[in-house]
């Protein structure tokens, strides 16, 4: 569905991402690892044209981008497959959760009034914030912002939705909720790229994990493989730094909330 | 201490206030569509005017207003004049013109200038995450600003707003040079008989205490009003 | 109106610098001394006793909303008649700048108040209190911790409040006092009302030169000092 060919980007001097290569089928969630500053962050807002790549290609379905002669139109259309779930939530100040998930409906994508309102009271409903359609996000705590996040994303209905670590600016005992909800749209089929750092949640959620390092790819497998038999050593260093006994608590703490 | 004359140059000074809120309102009603104009011209660089943009707002915020209102009011009718009259040939008396006319571009052009940095500035302040949120859902850059930048950074200017009104509000204690009969022009007339000058501005003062204090009241209501999406979280 | 005279306008300047020092006296004397009574104020605003942040926030909230012009008159006429009422001191053959530095003075204050509070707020907690921990005494912890982070945050705030005084001492002229603003009044009554055009735009050409030089100086100095602030923004970078 989505292929990239050598994606480059540099800022200043120093090279980013010196040609990532991906493929990603509908219905595949793709957790995106690596450690901070190996570019998965800039590759995602690549994709999306928030900050613009410098070079490569984006072959989205029938519509095939070259990103470097790549006209606002293009871009238009490629944002309008995909879904975006930011770090910290960029919900829009002004306007409660209700109005945050419909902005896209009606003024983006022309959907009537009515018929938006419920799409979006749905979606609302989905993360199971119902009954906060009209806190603004001054009034949500982090981890219900960005349920709204998702829901504002998932309401549009993209064939992908991009998530920038969505949880890396909540505190810890409100990650649980995201993921479940994260988690409950990959059940539903939805094809997703994650960028995390949620070992757990890779392991549990993902089809397949990329890892990332200094600007390329470095392995990517199904998951089982991925975390029980890397290959690269670098792969080995990154996994070695992270305990196993936290993995495993995350696991427990993610499952639990599920059951609640 | 004079009291019957404190007292009654009171009354005959609040017979000024109409006019100053008259002078106040126009300029900041003139200020806030031609200040966020301005304010548009210097985020966006357009050509040729954002150099004259920003000169212009450098010079009126760096010249004392005093010496702003000395400058227009005596070149701008001799000017306006020969523009009117000897070019156009169109007969309009532009002496007769009532000095109220000429405070009120006199304080328009300083709120213009101020009200630019204030709207520039809050446009600036406001995360670009916003429009980055906007664009993934959808929205043209024209709805980006419309919808959800500028309901934001108008409600963050509020209280800036409100500062450079209180201070045209004051600058307007300077409209008695253009002979405009606005509060202090009252109180000094009143005072100039018999000499009564200190009782005389303690009325302009106490005046001026009374439409600061409500004008600050105000803002304060707006700024809780236009901003209770920034309400804290109660639960 | 006379046509503009180019050779006018230049000469005027030759007739009004030489009184920019008087007006340059009355703004750095009003500095100093709104600086002093804005930092006792701002103590005040800060302290635990409710009397003393009544009395500094009605003070900041009247003067607020006083004109500079009311102000200055009203120290010009009621200070002597206030002072020969209660001491028996006769001020009247004091020098008019005096006046005007004393009504500036009390006007700035309240606005120096405001910014010296916001400062020493947005410093203070957890400074003074690793500074304590670490052994330094109450005194020590502000002076050598707080204060010296207070004025770097205050600096920009500081620099418009001052940006604002320094063109509101242009009023001083309206009480008589002959400085650059009343020099070119001067000049203009000498011409029986001509050439006010020049006149007034030569003020403001020296009046922008002043301001540019405040605002590059302050910009200057905010790079300069926030040398040692970069510091502290990397320490709550990590605990945010």
């Amino acid at each position: 569905m989505l292929t990239v060919k050598n994606f480059k980007k540099k800022y200043h001097q120093h090279e980013v991402l010196k040609g990532i290569d991906m493929t990603i089928e509908k219905g595949d969630v793709v957790a995106l690892l690596g450690p901070s500053g190996s570019g998965k962050t800039t590759f995602l807002r690549g994709l999306a044209f928030l900050t613009p790549g410098d070079s490569g290609n984006i072959i989205f379905d029938d519509q095939k981008i070259d990103i470097q002669s790549a006209t606002a139109n293009d871009i238009k259309q490629l944002r309008q497959k995909m879904g975006f779930v930011f770090q910290n939530f960029n919900l829009f100040a002004n306007k409660t959760a209700l109005q945050n998930v419909e902005e896209g409906l009606v003024i983006g994508h022309k959907i009537p009034k009515a018929e938006a309102k419920q799409i979006a009271q749905e979606a609302l409903k989905k993360v199971g914030l119902l009954e906060f359609s009209d806190h603004f996000p001054s009034q949500l705590s982090g981890g219900q912002a960005q349920r709204v996040g998702i829901a504002r994303a998932a309401a549009l209905n993209p064939e992908i939705i991009l998530l920038d670590e969505p949880t890396s600016a909540l505190d810890p005992e409100l990650v649980a909720d995201v993921l479940q909800v994260i988690k409950q749209l990959a059940d539903e089929g939805k094809t997703m790229i994650v960028v995390t750092h949620e070992m757990a949640f890779a392991r549990d959620v993902a089809d397949k994990v990329v890892f990332m390092d200094r600007g390329l790819v470095v392995e990517q497998n199904e998951p089982a493989e991925f975390f029980d038999h890397p290959k690269s050593p670098r792969l080995k260093e990154f996994l070695s730094r992270i305990s196993a006994a936290s993995v495993a608590n995350n696991s427990f703490e993610y499952e639990k909330s599920s059951v609640n | 201490m004079n009291t019957t004359f404190l007292i009654h140059t009171f009354w005959l000074s609040i017979s000024g206030i109409p006019l100053t809120i008259l002078i106040t309102g126009a300029a900041l009603l003139l200020g806030l569509p031609l200040g966020f104009g301005l304010a548009w011209i210097k985020i966006r660089k357009i050509k040729v005017l954002y150099p004259l943009a920003v000169a212009y707002t450098s010079l009126i915020r760096a010249t004392p207003m005093v010496l702003l209102i000395l400058l227009f009011y005596s070149t701008l009718p001799s000017f306006l004049n020969v523009i009117i009259n000897k070019h156009f040939h169109l007969g309009i008396k532009v002496f007769d013109i009532n000095p109220v006319i000429y405070a009120i571009i006199v304080f328009a052009l300083i709120a213009i200038a101020n009200l630019s940095e204030v709207f520039r500035s809050a446009i600036l302040t406001i995360d670009p995450g916003q429009k980055e949120a906007a664009l993934m859902v959808g929205l043209s850059p024209t709805q980006i600003y419309r919808r959800i930048i500028i309901p934001q950074a108008l409600v963050s200017a509020i209280p800036n707003i409100g500062n450079l009104t209180l201070n045209i509000l004051k600058g307007t204690s300077l409209a008695f040079m253009m002979a405009v009969p606005e509060i202090t022009a009252v109180a000094k007339t009143a005072a100039s008989y018999t000499y009564n000058y200190t009782e005389a501005y303690i009325d302009i003062f106490v005046i001026y205490f009374i439409l600061g204090a409500i004008l600050q009241v105000i803002f304060k209501f707006l700024e809780r009003y236009l901003g209770r999406h920034k309400l804290k979280r109660t639960a | 109106m006379p046509p503009f005279s180019f050779e006018f306008f230049l000469s005027v300047f030759g007739e009004i610098l030489p009184y920019l020092p008087i007006t340059l006296l009355i703004i750095i004397l009003s500095i100093i001394f709104s600086s002093l009574l804005g930092s006792f104020l701002a103590a005040g605003g800060i302290s635990r006793s409710l009397f003393w942040r009544t009395v500094t926030q009605s003070y900041v909230f009247v003067l607020r909303s006083t004109p500079p012009i009311v102000l200055l008159f009203l120290v010009f006429y009621g200070f002597p008649k206030l002072l020969l009422l209660f001491l028996n001191i006769n001020v009247n053959g004091w020098q008019k700048s005096v006046f005007v530095v004393i009504a500036l003075s009390l006007l700035f204050a309240s606005n120096l108040a405001e910014v010296f509070k916001a400062a020493y707020l947005t410093v203070n907690t957890g400074q003074r209190e690793a500074a304590l921990m670490a052994g330094l005494s109450e005194w020590q912890a502000f002076y050598r911790i707080t204060l010296p982070q207070t004025i770097v945050v205050a600096l920009p705030n500081f620099a418009n409040t001052v940006a604002a005084l320094i063109k509101d001492a242009a009023l001083a002229y309206v009480i008589g006092l002959v400085d650059m603003m009343g020099a070119g009044n001067n000049l203009i009554a000498r011409n029986f009302g001509h050439h006010s055009l020049e006149t007034y735009l030569a003020l403001a050409v020296v009046y922008w030169v002043i301001f540019i030089i405040v605002e590059q100086g302050t910009k200057y100095l905010e790079k300069y000092l926030s040398k040692s602030r970069a510091v502290d923004t990397t320490q709550s970078g990590v605990t945010a």
